[in-house]
């Protein structure tokens, strides 16, 4: 996906299709934005305990778990909530 | 918007498709957030039994309280 390249404004003489690509790319983008600001948020709160003059490879690698975790544990409240229909 | 794009049938259920989407992904963030702070103490490299039923439950309890709170609300 290529955010830098301008696009055209939405609506003006596009196809619905064009249109709703657009969509999608936007959307997918600010949900990944907002991933990115809670993961930031989460991993500082659960590994930096005192932050330090540099980070620490302790830190390093709880952050990279975090992450992985995080994602997963999305995975598994989305399953958990929507493979059941209730 | 263009008058047509506005009454595009195939965009309208698009964006209705998309909206539902957008709002299952805020419900997902929100339990998400909530039940990481609580089942999760420090991250492993994966997730031990206990974690992944807390993580799992607590989506459920989350909705559990959901109604609750609904019902609650219209004594």
């Amino acid at each position: 996906m290529d955010f830098s390249s301008p696009s055209p404004p939405m609506g003006s003489g596009q196809s619905p299709e064009a249109l709703m690509e657009q969509v999608q790319a936007q959307l997918a983008q600010a949900y990944m934005e907002e991933l990115v600001e809670t993961l930031r948020g989460k991993c500082f709160d659960k590994c930096i305990a005192k932050p330090g003059s540099s980070l620490s490879s302790g830190e390093s690698s709880c952050v990279s778990r975090c992450v992985d975790r995080y994602m997963e544990a999305t995975g598994i409240i989305r399953r958990s909530l929507f493979s059941q229909q209730r | 918007m263009d008058r047509d794009l506005a009454n595009n049938p195939q965009l309208i259920q698009f964006l209705s498709q998309e909206k539902e989407r957008a709002m299952a992904n805020e419900v997902v963030a929100k339990i998400t957030s909530s039940c990481w702070d609580k089942c999760v103490d420090k991250p492993g490299s994966k997730f031990s039994s206990s974690e992944s039923s807390c993580l799992s439950n607590c989506a459920l309890r989350y909705m559990d309280m959901t109604m609750l709170i609904m019902k609650r609300f219209q004594q």
